[in-house]
């Protein structure tokens, strides 16, 4: 157990590095953010004088190296847009962002257990069906699409909640269900599929023959049986949900870092997109890392 | 399983029983709502004309236009150019009495202070505009002079280009305080910033001008980028004003009952251009230049791409600077064009890359973009499209870069001669031809020596009446050359707000200055 949880941090470390660099590479290829800084009428002295002031002027190398260096200390450089420290700003949006992918994931979730075990202890029923068509209606409608259509109902229409911003619960409800409900789809399928192949087996087939109770079976024993495949692809969008969230961001006014991460990548603001793209992929290996360590928990013959 | 549903159907009453979502005004709050947001609220550090939308509500210029369009000073009693006519000197006396929020006095250091720091290239994207300056005097606590070393228009209109900024209170809390606390002397102080999210004032008791103060004690500015959620949030009471209507819901809006709009001209100005100064261009023949001018419908193009939201213009928009009426677009006459084509040697037409802008800077300027390409490819100019984000799309627009080559086609354009508008600075960028190092032509494929000379001739004119004449004169030389493009429209802007809200629709700021507002019981 201790050697996985040090090999899955070492293999992290070397995941992160590679980040740092692939983001500061491809950040760089993107153009120059210089003469979009300046009014358009600015003379090339001016321009040059301002390059030559962000350490823009430097070799590719040399200008990583110093950003590595100061990255280590937390030290990301300032936003050339927002003019203030790109790390603080990246914090300040970071907790919206978490915010909104914990309430779509515990949305996609509680809809998708009950409607993948249901599918498979009534397969072939209406609820087998129901459960089919809200997953598949998840995962072919876009999610700006299912956010305009949650506004328009339950904002304009019968004015039960706010069209957008983050400063209640009630706000979270519509971009949850806008940025949850697409995973629905894929997790409904694995638990289902899991269950059927479960409920199929020989100790549940025994665990009926000596009467032990439907829900008991299904719930304590079928069910946990089908929870590592679901686990897997919960860490895989719960991250996906972390980095993907700009365009219910969008839709909602949601101040995450999803919207200040693409609008930085637009402006070619590197410091921000530098931080913003690695402070995700840290949160998306750390969170791949604890699912990892959840498959010894949830199965014991892993930890052996 | 059973007891689930009546639970979660609890459990959904319960979460939504607050009742109808209410707007986030009250009677003393004024909740509005813009579509793009500002990087800074520091003056001496704003880029772009976002900037000014939030910088506008709580800081001021010597001078501002009132809403006829005609300037009025402001926190300037009275100005006059004095000096020579060779090193002019801009002489300001300061209106006595104003306050900033802090409660400290505004003085003409205050003005210097915000010079020296436009001057600075670490602070300011405005340099170039301070280079002819070669002395602040100050000769009281409310007079000050501007000596230039050269006649230099730029100030005469930028309404003066200074802005009051505080330079005790910044001194003592330095850069970064100044940008979490910002203090000006405007009818608006500065709460609190949550970038994406919002930005907070209260009415200044103290504010100066007390026929300008506003009748309500909040303001709250929210950020909402999407077109339809900015809309849907007006329509459900969320918001009480709202900015930038979307051209597809500006009659649905107009039509809602309890809500007035005001729409106007923007202040951007859209023109197409083309590298008429490479000799192996097409676009170098004027004839050719004449075709582009005549083979586009705009007015169809306004009336159904665009919702009917721009306006013509040639060379000057109607109420800037210089404006003739005299001076009429080239007229929509695809035969002409062809004609034109085939007598500039090109029969059966060329095909030519085309780049658009597929950012939407402005209303549905992709579409304007592809309908201007499919006018052209109807005469004979095939156009090979290629669509750029904002980004790449000013890179290849850039003279005298040191990357791809430059741009060899047909571009969409565009370059703001403001409100009410003067084009010296536009046409110094893109009438001008390029010179490096120099800040002429940055972004300009005409060359053009007598263009040049009257260019060069109008930055040096401060006197108005001089500056209209010259004025006409180049846009009449533009036009028969069809020299910097050929200009096509300026958009319009429509904003939409409750019954309930006072607004008065200001230019500054590009209309969206909050002076003068209420909300009625």
């Amino acid at each position: 157990m201790k050697s996985n949880i040090i090999k899955g941090l070492a293999n992290a470390l070397v995941s992160i590095v590679g980040a740092s660099l692939i983001i500061f590479v491809i950040s760089r290829l993107s153009g120059d953010p210089v003469a979009l800084m300046l009014p358009i009428e600015a003379p090339k002295s001016a321009i040059d004088e301002l390059r030559k002031s962000l350490g823009l002027d430097l070799p590719i190398w040399q200008q990583y190296l110093i950003f590595l260096s100061h990255a280590v200390r937390g030290d990301f450089g300032n936003s050339y847009r927002w003019q203030m420290p790109a790390l603080q700003l990246v914090f300040e949006r970071l907790p919206a962002t978490i915010e909104l992918a914990i309430a779509a994931f515990t949305f996609s979730v509680l809809l998708a257990v009950p409607l993948g075990v249901l599918s498979a202890v009534y397969r072939g029923s209406w609820i087998d069906h129901l459960g089919r068509i809200i997953a598949m209606l998840g995962q072919a409608v876009p999610s700006f699409w299912v956010g305009l259509v949650l506004i328009l109902v339950f904002a304009v229409g019968l004015g039960w909640l706010p069209a957008f911003g983050a400063d209640s619960f009630k706000h979270v409800i519509l971009p949850a269900i806008s940025l949850g409900w697409y995973p629905v789809a894929a997790q409904t399928r694995i638990i289902r599929s899991g269950m059927l192949e479960v409920l199929d087996s020989d100790y549940i087939r025994m665990g009926r023959a000596v009467g032990t109770p439907e829900r008991l079976l299904i719930w304590k024993y079928a069910f946990r049986n089908a929870l590592l495949p679901l686990v897997t692809i919960m860490g895989v969008y719960f991250a996906a949900m972390l980095s993907g969230a700009f365009v219910v961001e969008t839709v909602f006014a949601w101040p995450g870092l999803g919207r200040t991460v693409v609008e930085a990548v637009f402006s070619r603001d590197y410091p921000v997109v530098q931080a913003g793209v690695l402070v995700t992929s840290i949160v998306f290996i750390l969170s791949n890392f604890l699912v990892d360590l959840s498959y010894s928990l949830i199965d014991p013959r892993i930890r052996r | 399983m059973r007891g689930a549903t009546p639970l979660f159907v609890a459990a959904l009453a319960l979460l939504l029983s607050g009742g109808p979502s209410q707007a986030q005004s009250s009677n003393d709050t004024l909740t509005v709502a813009f579509g793009a947001e500002g990087t800074t609220m520091d003056p001496a550090r704003y880029s772009a004309g976002v900037d000014q939308y939030f910088i506008s509500q709580m800081f001021e210029q010597l001078v501002r236009f009132d809403k006829d369009l005609k300037p009025v000073n402001w926190l300037a009693e009275s100005w006059s150019i004095q000096g020579t006519a060779d090193k002019p000197i801009i002489d300001v006396h300061l209106r006595p009495g104003v306050k900033f929020h802090n409660g400290d006095p505004m003085t003409a250091a205050d003005f210097e202070f915000c010079f020296q720091r436009l001057k600075d290239a670490k602070v300011s994207r405005w340099t170039h505009l301070q280079v002819n300056v070669e002395q602040f005097e100050i000769v009281d606590d409310l007079h000050f002079r501007l000596h230039f070393s050269a006649p230099d228009a730029d100030y005469i209109v930028g309404n003066l280009q200074l802005w009051a900024i505080p330079k005790k209170y910044f001194e003592q809390v330095g850069d970064e305080g100044f940008s979490k606390a910002p203090v000006g002397t405007g009818p608006w102080k500065f709460v609190s910033r949550s970038i994406k999210e919002d930005i907070k004032f209260e009415a200044f008791d103290d504010y100066w001008n007390k026929d300008a103060r506003p009748k309500v004690k909040h303001l709250v500015a929210k950020i909402i980028p999407e077109d339809l959620t900015r809309v849907a949030a007006f329509k459900a009471g969320n918001v009480d004003w709202i900015d930038a209507v979307p051209l597809s819901a500006i009659e649905e809006i107009k039509k809602m009952p309890g809500v007035k709009t005001f729409t106007a001209i923007s202040g951007n100005n859209l023109y197409v251009d083309f590298p008429s100064y490479q000799p192996n261009s097409p676009f170098n023949k004027e004839k050719v230049r004449q075709a582009v001018a005549q083979a586009v419908d705009m007015d169809a193009i306004i009336k159904s791409v665009l919702f009917g939201q721009g306006e013509r213009y040639e060379q000057i928009g109607k109420g800037s600077t210089g404006y003739d009426p005299a001076l009429k677009p080239y007229p929509f006459d695809p035969k002409a064009a062809k004609k034109l084509l085939a007598e500039a040697g090109y029969p059966n037409g060329f095909e030519t890359p085309c780049y658009n802008l597929t950012t939407p800077r402005e209303p549905n300027i992709k579409e304007y973009g592809e309908a201007v390409f499919a006018y052209l490819g109807a005469v004979g100019i095939r156009c090979k499209v290629q669509g750029l984000e904002y980004a790449a799309w000013i890179n290849l627009g850039r003279r005298g870069r040191n990357g791809p080559p430059d741009m060899d086609g047909v571009l969409m354009w565009m370059w703001g001669q403001g409100l009410p508008g003067d084009p010296a600075t536009p046409w110094g960028g893109h009438l001008h031809s390029f010179v490096a190092g120099k800040g002429w032509g940055s972004y300009s494929y005409t060359d053009d020596k007598k263009a040049d000379e009257m260019v060069e001739k109008l930055k040096g004119v401060m006197d108005p009446e001089q500056r209209v004449g010259l004025i006409k004169e180049i846009a009449q030389y533009a036009h028969d050359n069809v020299l910097g493009g050929v200009t096509t429209y300026r958009p319009v802007i429509t904003f939409a707000w409750r019954e309930k809200v006072e607004f008065k629709p200001w230019p500054s700021a590009n209309w969206r200055n909050f002076k003068e507002v209420g909300l009625k019981n």
